[in-house]
């Protein structure tokens, strides 16, 4: 199902996640050690979005904002974006932004 | 703010240094035996301005949350590690040797 | 004695707690309501883990046998009144008196520094 998002416009590489942050299947230009390594910092990543959402939603309690769907860190020419256990870095010259987060959405599902 | 020259008279001093608002290494000294490296103090240097403005989230929702002042503004950072430890704020840090450290020196030292 | 119930005991200490590393419970003793030590293990807990990651990604652009903060072991924040100390799962409110955060420091070295498992 991952393959699908590698497929896309501009993207680089992709892969999942276990919850405690080793990697399940990656795809893309990275190799192996990076693609680890890209698997865990998206997880430690996730974390830490959840543990600053849960505050913001604590503080303001607003509703709607826990727990986050997502992050997007958006770089000058590329950007790491994660939907649910399951993380793509693009080329944003070449990439859709709302085509990937959309095709992540519907693959985190899986 | 004290000099570069005075955070290394601090007990157990491994590095001071300074970086600007975004995290950027500006200046820096190391300790004759310091294993430091200007490029991990630029990493340092972007932790503190990181937790030190998440921290600055925290002190004013918790303030607003709970009526309790004391937090606000944040004067200051320090990350834990298994034998030193780094204490930053405003545009100054220094690396201290956990065994000696002394943290409410390292903090007045860092005062503006 | 757990080591949030011996800082709790410290003169100028105001709270001490400890939080779970994965859910929502947490325990404390000293002068906090029950809502603002359920805030304090929510904040303290989000701010471990980003330490954690900071600390992963210092050493892995630092010769691993000279990384300074091979592992994150706590932190401190410090206020114009007063200063927060964490180490491991276990936080500490502290007045800021002459000699207090270095005395909560050096307890919590001792009692929490080799702690690893995160429960």
């Amino acid at each position: 199902m991952i393959k699908r998002i590698l497929a896309l416009d501009g993207v680089l590489g992709v892969c999942q996640f276990r919850d405690d942050g080793a990697l399940v299947e990656g795809y893309g230009v990275l190799d192996e050690p990076l693609m680890r390594r890209m698997a865990k910092f998206a997880h430690d990543y996730k974390r830490m979005v959840q543990g600053n959402t849960d505050q913001f939603s604590m503080f303001t309690q607003l509703v709607g904002w826990a727990p986050p769907g997502g992050w997007i860190v958006h770089g000058e020419r590329t950007s790491v974006c994660s939907v649910g256990n399951l993380v793509c870095f693009i080329d944003n010259a070449a990439a859709s932004l709302n085509e990937v987060m959309g095709d992540m959405k519907e693959a985190a599902r899986y | 703010m004290s000099s570069l020259d005075d955070l290394m008279k601090l007990e157990g001093a491994d590095a001071a240094f300074t970086f600007n608002p975004s995290g950027e290494l500006t200046a820096h000294q190391l300790a004759a035996d310091s294993k430091l490296q200007p490029e991990s103090l630029d990493l340092l240097a972007h932790t503190f301005v990181a937790n030190i403005a998440i921290a600055t989230l925290q002190a004013r929702g918790w303030e607003s949350a709970t009526g309790q002042g004391g937090f606000y503004p944040v004067k200051g950072f320090t990350l834990i590690g298994l034998e030193y430890s780094t204490v930053g704020n405003g545009s100054c840090g220094v690396v201290l040797h956990n065994e000696s450290a002394d943290f409410e020196a390292a903090y007045a030292a860092l005062t503006p | 004695m757990s080591v949030y119930a011996d800082l709790a005991l410290i003169d100028g200490v105001i709270a001490a707690g400890e939080y779970a590393w994965r859910g929502d419970r947490y325990h404390f003793k000293g002068q906090l309501s029950d809502e603002m030590a359920r805030m304090a293990s929510i904040m303290c807990r989000a701010t471990t883990l980003s330490t954690h990651m900071q600390a992963d990604i210092l050493c892995t652009n630092i010769d691993s046998k000279d990384c300074p903060f091979s592992e994150s072991h706590g932190w401190m924040v410090r206020g114009p009144q007063f200063s927060v100390c964490v180490m491991a799962n276990t936080f500490c409110f502290v007045a800021n008196q002459p000699g207090l955060l270095n005395t909560v420091f050096a307890h919590m070295r001792r009692t929490l520094m080799n702690v690893t498992e995160m429960v």
